[in-house]
């Protein structure tokens, strides 16, 4: 499909490349403890982008007629931009492993069973356990009117689980993932379940909230929202609109010493990894925060060619729509404190697990103001019980110039390996 | 292809089967500042089977080739033959029918050219770019889509129709030193081209709204009387109390049923919350939900006191309560779970000015920029506000972020203004990974005797 889709794109266009994605996924459900649901799906798509007349146009389908395709690219190239954009041509490409073939020939038992071990291990009276076991094989082809042919088998497990309590009008929902490309091995399922209890047991008590500017310790699970300003900033995109408060700031020192943030599509077994992009651009280590210096940007192809700087292998395309840079695996060094040790230094403070409302409002300038949903009282270094009626607020730049303390525990969480971020002075409001 | 699915179903051994089919065409059009972003035409076809045999569970599969239905029948029948259950699973009766529903198309856009839609677009974004200097970056988006659809089961239902939705999204980002602020419009509609015409006032609006908002101060945050406009009254609404009224939250947790016990008291005699599938033309309108259930109007509370709640056939069988043809599937990719379609607060009495009168001190908070729920507790950014003195709309504020606990808050809820408006908004609502589900919202101008709003420290 995809050769006959370029050879076709090849006489009418002056250059072409497609993403030819298919995959097959089985999805189990377990609702209240018990299977429910058992889900099959396939898909297969291709993408295919023609510059014409130094026009880009793009086109999707799932529906198998490469000259309709090329058809739509064209039409899309007649109205596109004009932009002067290279194809990459073939180069080595770094060994990733993105594929377990254990996990690809797992069988619908198999997956029952790893979702019916982690009920078990969730299951106490009064609760609601929901869990999510996917998984999905497939491949990935990436080919090019410049001789780009890259093939790669994928596979993607995941593993999702969800406690619910109510009594009253209170409630307590406590989630937690794993994402891999293999299937988990019996400590994941065991850490993940730990990790869920954990939380519940911290949260059995009721605490008062704290008031006014205090030590917050951000859990990874709970520091979305002050990532995600910086996840907007560092895309090459933003820069060249100008709405990154990062652009043109390389090299300067924005961010506490201690913080080093990279995107890294190389962890070995991670659901982000790739050794070449949807653009046919191998991917490479890229470095975003070095001890607290503003480094490197995320670029595609198109974003790269207006901003006169090379693309960094960062391309993602679906059936439908361009391709768009965005980040594979990102993870925040760790430091060298211990849980413990990072309660130690709250003499009165919150541990923030999980934000309501994060992703809302004008997020790139980096202010924040969410209630917690999951919070806990920490007074004297030891955690009292769940806050809920409190919020809290601040600048994630002003913030992260100066961390009270970095934990040494980062674990994979999906695409993301971030420690505990403890941040002196966040704005605490009770309601 | 009404043929292909009856002799799918014919051939199928499960106790039920139910098969969608969907082929749609989608155009985008997207420009952020000065340039294209995009302009694409997609095509998407596929199909989903659900199967369920007594004493099992849901075996389902979907596909993107249409070639096999045979075999992908049999495969969701294998798979639900894999899960065993101890309760059975039951679904409520509805109406059979066998019945083509194509509805209005509002300007066939299949029909329009991509050249002249990107022209349209590219007038509608250069109004916000040429409006002030100080606009350094917009984002336009255009999309619509004409999805032709057909459901059959083993009842005999079998259905066809012709979906047909259309959005439009306004973004302008103005600039003054070092100050960055954001406006939003945008608009949605089960219907075509003419629905998008006409629209140069809201993109102006937006303009002037993030020009406006360089020189508001941030809210200064506390408790306060906030009175919300209907926008985000109906956001509230969505978020806050439509998601609880939907039976797969409840129908399997005692606890929660506890919570959402229908006879409780939610809120005021003035107080009335529903859910209509049915209205006229809105994104969440349908004739049918992805069940075969005809929709409906579904009054979830009326007067203060919970009456009803959203189902599907399943939840609606296991509570003992009546079907609400709310069971819908993003695309052919998914299964249909229990969502919400158009949801509403009722009219009450009175004008906006009438809300306002005897608040010394408060806020009026304007357009949705987001809202989430854990549960009972929600957060909603508001795109602006103002400051209410003396009764009167005063300066306008920024950063106003409403939050507070919805039993509280549904009790806090003293006035409600006689102004109900639909929200033809973009967006879409999340749940279960499908995501963005057309819905649409509506309300009048709702008055919380107290609630939190975030801003600066205070």
């Amino acid at each position: 499909m995809i050769e006959r889709l370029l050879e076709l794109a090849a006489r009418r266009a002056e250059a072409a490349d497609a993403t030819l994605k298919s995959d097959e996924t089985v999805t189990l459900l377990f609702e209240s403890g018990r299977l429910k649901s058992t889900a099959w799906s396939q898909e297969s798509g291709v993408n295919l982008r023609v510059r014409s007349g130094g026009r880009l146009g793009v086109a999707g389908s799932t529906a198998g007629d490469p000259a309709a395709v090329v058809e739509a690219a064209l039409d899309s190239a007649a109205i596109g931009d004009a932009v002067d954009l290279l194809l990459p041509a073939p180069a080595p490409l770094p060994p990733v492993r993105t594929h377990s073939p254990a996990a690809a020939a797992a069988s619908v038992g198999d997956l029952a069973a790893i979702g019916q071990g982690l009920v078990e291990r969730l299951s106490r009276d009064g609760w609601q356990v929901n869990v999510t076991v996917e998984r999905s094989a497939g491949s990935v082809r990436v080919a090019n009117s410049r001789g780009v042919e890259a093939a790669y088998d994928v596979s993607a497990v995941s593993l999702a689980a969800e406690i619910t309590r109510v009594s009253g009008d209170d409630v307590l929902m406590v989630s937690d993932l794993y994402a891999a490309v293999d299937l988990p091995p019996e400590p994941s399922v065991a850490a993940l379940a730990e990790s869920i209890l954990r939380r519940a047991r911290w949260a059995e008590r009721p605490a008062p909230p704290p008031r006014g500017e205090l030590p917050v310790l951000f859990t990874p699970a709970g520091s979305a929202a002050l990532l995600l300003p910086l996840r907007q900033a560092f895309l090459g995109k933003a820069v060249l609109q100008g709405i990154s408060p990062l652009g043109g700031r390389r090299g300067e020192r924005v961010f506490d010493p201690a913080l080093t943030l990279i995107d890294d599509p190389w962890a070995d077994g991670v659901a982000g990894s790739r050794g070449i992009d949807d653009e046919g651009v191998p991917t490479r280590r890229l470095p975003l925060v070095e001890q607290g210096r503003v480094a490197e940007f995320v670029y595609d192809l198109e974003t790269a060619a207006r901003a006169g700087v090379p693309a960094t292998g960062h391309a993602r395309r679906s059936t439908f729509g361009k391709p768009q840079a965005s980040y594979s695996n990102l993870r925040l060094l760790p430091g060298e404190l211990g849980w413990d040790q990072l309660l130690a230094r709250m003499p009165d403070g919150l541990v923030v697990d999980d934000l309501i409302g994060v992703g809302q409002g004008n997020v790139i300038g980096g202010a924040f103001s969410h209630p917690v949903a999951l919070a806990y009282r920490v007074s004297a270094g030891e955690i009292l019980g769940r806050v809920k009626d409190a919020a809290v607020s601040g600048n994630s730049y002003e913030l992260l110039r100066q961390v009270a303390g970095l934990g040494r525990d980062a674990e994979w969480r999906g695409s993301l390996c971030i420690p505990p971020i403890l941040l002196a002075g966040v704005s605490v409001t009770p309601r | 292809m009404k043929n292909r699915l009856r002799d799918a179903i014919k051939g199928s051994r499960a106790d039920y089967t139910e098969i969608r089919l969907e082929r749609s065409v989608t155009s985008a059009v997207s420009f952020r500042g000065p340039r294209l972003e995009g302009a694409t035409v997609s095509t998407d076809e596929g199909g989903f089977v659900r199967c369920l045999n007594r004493g099992y569970g849901w075996g389902m599969a979907s596909f993107t080739s249409l070639e096999g239905l045979d075999a992908m029948v049999a495969r969701a029948h294998e798979l639900s033959l894999a899960v065993r259950l101890d309760a059975p699973i039951r679904l409520a009766e509805v109406p059979i029918r066998q019945e083509d529903v194509l509805l209005p198309l509002g300007g066939d856009v299949r029909g329009v050219p991509l050249d002249v839609k990107k022209r349209h677009v590219e007038s509608l974004n250069e109004l916000m770019l040429g409006r002030d200097r100080r606009i350094v970056d917009t984002q336009t988006g255009y999309r619509d889509e004409v999805v032709e659809y057909w459901y059959g089961n083993s009842e005999e239902t079998l259905l066809y129709e012709l979906r047909p939705e259309v959005t439009l999204s306004a973004v302008a980002v103005a600039r003054e030193q070092g100050t960055i602020e954001r406006a939003l419009e945008s608009l949605g509609r089960r219907s075509g081209w003419e629905a998008v015409q006409g629209r140069e006032a809201q993109f102006l609006a937006a303009a002037d709204r993030a020009i406006a908002l360089l020189a508001a101060p941030r809210v200064r945050g506390g408790t306060y009387p906030v009175v919300l406009d209907p926008k985000l009254a109906g956001v509230f609404v969505h978020e806050a109390f439509g998601h609880l009224s939907e039976a797969d939250f409840v129908y399997e947790n005692p606890e929660a049923r506890a919570m959402m016990t229908l006879g409780r008291r939610f809120g005021g005699p003035e107080l009335t919350i529903g859910d209509d599938g049915s209205a006229a033309a809105l994104r969440g309108t349908l004739p049918y939900d992805d069940e075969g259930t005809p929709t409906r109007n579904t009054v979830l509370v009326q007067n203060g006191v919970l009456v009803g709640r959203l189902h599907s056939r399943e939840t609606a069988a296991r509570l003992g309560e009546a079907p609400t043809g709310n069971a819908r599937a993003l695309s052919f990719r998914h299964p249909p779970i229990v969502r919400m379609t158009n949801t509403y607060i009722a009219n009450g009495r009175g004008s906006r000015d009438d809300l306002l009168r005897d608040i010394k001190l408060g806020i009026y908070a304007c357009d949705a920029q987001g809202g989430q729920t854990y549960l009972e507790d929600f957060s909603f950014t508001a795109g602006h506000g103002y400051m209410i003195r003396d009764g009167q709309i005063a300066e306008m504020v920024k950063d106003v972020v409403v939050a507070g606990n919805l039993f509280q808050t549904l009790e806090r809820i003293d006035r409600i203004a006689g102004d109900f408006q639909w929200n033809e908004l973009g967006g879409g609502c999340g749940k279960g990974g499908q995501m963005p589900l057309p819905v649409t919202e509506g309300a009048p101008h709702v008055r919380i005797s107290e609630a939190l709003v975030g801003g600066s420290r205070s």
